[in-house]
């Protein structure tokens, strides 16, 4: 369960600015220079609740809000105002391979990840077999991660992120990683987690599989909350608003 | 709330070991002689340093054996150098993942201070070899093992909780100010200065001898010398004050990356 309660993400778009002792300095005499403050409200007064087991669409321009949003949940960002509230082990899938370290081989990225993402050693060491089956990465398990290709670091990073069987999943715009088979497989274990009860926020700029995966979605527009609900109702706004 | 700390602590007991294991798989990846460098690199900096200073400050140390008075501040101090600087940068170099993945921020400094920690213990190895090996009866220079050497894992583990605290307030500040990275290195190189490593505090004058002797690390060197050099015990008064500035420390860090550490955030 999420219960978001009008929670407000305040940036100050003015401290990420020059921040050397030159520009304090010149700051102090030049007014004109002085930053001004800009505050930037990336999210404003959002409220909604997700039930267990609802499967979240978040649709909405780039910029909207939509991954804001996703670390306001995970916990990675802390609402400037209103509260949220997350019962249930979340498994974030933010970006793939955050956690990766590129000297390191695929088989130490496994734990090093797996811990990252809070599982213990002995549970790593019964699903090890599995993600490496899951990932196809057999032969390369002793291979550096930096020689890898994207698409192998992708696959990696899903196979240890699905592992799991988390009550809250969020994903954000991955599910487009790998060749097609990988692709399919992906959206097999999605749907199967979808199936086993998992709540799932969902991010993607294609509405299709937000239609095929989700039964609700969330509309944002500059960081506020335009529409929230059926999934085919919020879709088919959105797009008319777009396409007009 | 204690409860939740137990709770983390059990958590992400295995991500710090991870941590810590991989800076060490990648320190000695490319290297020929590995993990040896851990045991090689200070005991030729430690030549290098007893060759260069021996001669300079033999004669106001009449009885006391010069290389392990100069080995036993040097483990100290090194410790405190690099584990300062490595937790120091331990929340910029990791905020890539910071900004993606809830892990709790407070395990990055430690986890640099354990893993400078392993060096540590494996440069008191030297040390140890130095202790046994040198010296000359004669002229009263030969240290011995005696039991007070069980006492040192308490001084060094006040030591710890010290660099740490230190390393919570750097790591915090270099977030904000970049600047402090630079800054730091200065303020170490004139701490090496006026921490009595390789001379002894009694060539100071007598005013100036109890401003060296509040400076912590002087403290837990001083402590260990006294069990090394003169096989004394330090009293308990000492010992105590060991204790009270490491825990203060660590106090006073985890206070000051605790009210920050929701806003590293938007300086990443």
């Amino acid at each position: 369960m999420i219960e978001i309660k009008n929670v407000g993400m305040k940036f100050n778009l003015g401290i990420e600015k020059d921040n050397s002792l030159k520009m304090m300095f010149i700051r102090l005499f030049d007014k004109k220079r002085r930053v001004k403050k800009s505050d930037f409200w990336a999210l404003k007064d959002i409220s909604f609740h997700v039930n267990p087991g609802d499967v979240v669409g978040l649709i909405g321009s780039n910029g909207a809000g939509k991954s804001t949003l996703l670390k306001v949940v995970s916990g990675v960002l802390k609402p400037t105002e209103g509260t949220v509230e997350v019962n249930g082990v979340i498994s974030p899938m933010i970006e793939l391979g955050a956690g990766f370290d590129a000297d390191l081989t695929a088989r130490e990225n496994i734990y090093l990840n797996g811990a990252i993402l809070g599982y213990s050693k002995s549970f790593l060491d019964s699903k090890f077999d599995e993600i490496v089956e899951f990932s196809e990465l057999k032969d390369f398990l002793d291979v550096p991660v930096k020689n890898f290709s994207s698409g192998m670091v992708a696959k990696l990073a899903f196979s240890i992120s699905t592992i799991v069987e988390p009550e809250i999943l969020i994903v954000d715009e991955i599910l487009s990683v790998g060749d097609i088979k990988f692709q399919e497989k992906s959206k097999n274990k999605m749907m199967s987690m979808i199936k086993g009860g998992t709540t799932v926020l969902y991010v993607s700029h294609s509405l299709d599989s937000i239609k095929e995966l989700c039964n609700k979605a969330i509309w944002l527009e500059n960081g506020k909350l335009v529409m929230a609900g059926d999934v085919d109702e919020v879709c088919n706004a959105y797009y008319n608003k777009i396409m007009k | 709330m204690l409860k939740s700390i137990y709770y983390n602590v059990k958590k992400y007991r295995f991500l710090l070991n991870q941590l810590v294991i991989r800076d060490f798989k990648i320190k000695y990846k490319r290297s020929v002689l590995g993990v040896l460098w851990s045991i090689l690199y200070p005991l030729l900096m430690m030549m290098v340093m007893a060759i260069v200073f021996s001669n300079m400050f033999k004669f106001s140390m009449e009885g006391v054996n010069y290389l392990v008075y100069l080995m036993s501040g040097l483990v100290i101090f090194n410790y405190f150098s690099e584990a300062t600087n490595s937790a120091m940068i331990s929340i910029l170099g990791n905020s890539s993942l910071i900004n993606k993945v809830y892990i709790p921020k407070y395990i990055f400094p430690i986890a640099k201070c354990l893993f400078v920690l392993i060096n540590f213990v494996l440069s008191l190895l030297p040390l140890f070899l130095i202790i046994l090996f040198s010296g000359n009866p004669a002229e009263g220079t030969k240290c011995t093992l005696n039991i007070y050497y069980l006492l040192l894992p308490f001084i060094y583990f006040c030591m710890f909780m010290f660099v740490v605290g230190v390393g919570y307030v750097l790591s915090t500040v270099a977030v904000f100010l970049r600047d402090m990275i630079y800054i730091w290195g200065i303020m170490i190189t004139i701490l090496s200065y006026f921490t009595p490593v390789f001379y002894s505090i009694s060539i100071m004058p007598e005013k100036l001898q109890i401003l060296f002797k509040l400076n912590p690390l002087y403290i837990y060197i001083n402590a260990t010398r006294e069990i090394f050099l003169f096989s004394n015990c330090p009293t308990p008064l000492y010992l105590l004050i060991c204790f009270l500035s490491g825990f203060g420390m660590l106090l006073i860090g985890l206070f000051v990356f605790k009210k920050k550490q929701n806003k590293f955030i938007y300086y990443l």
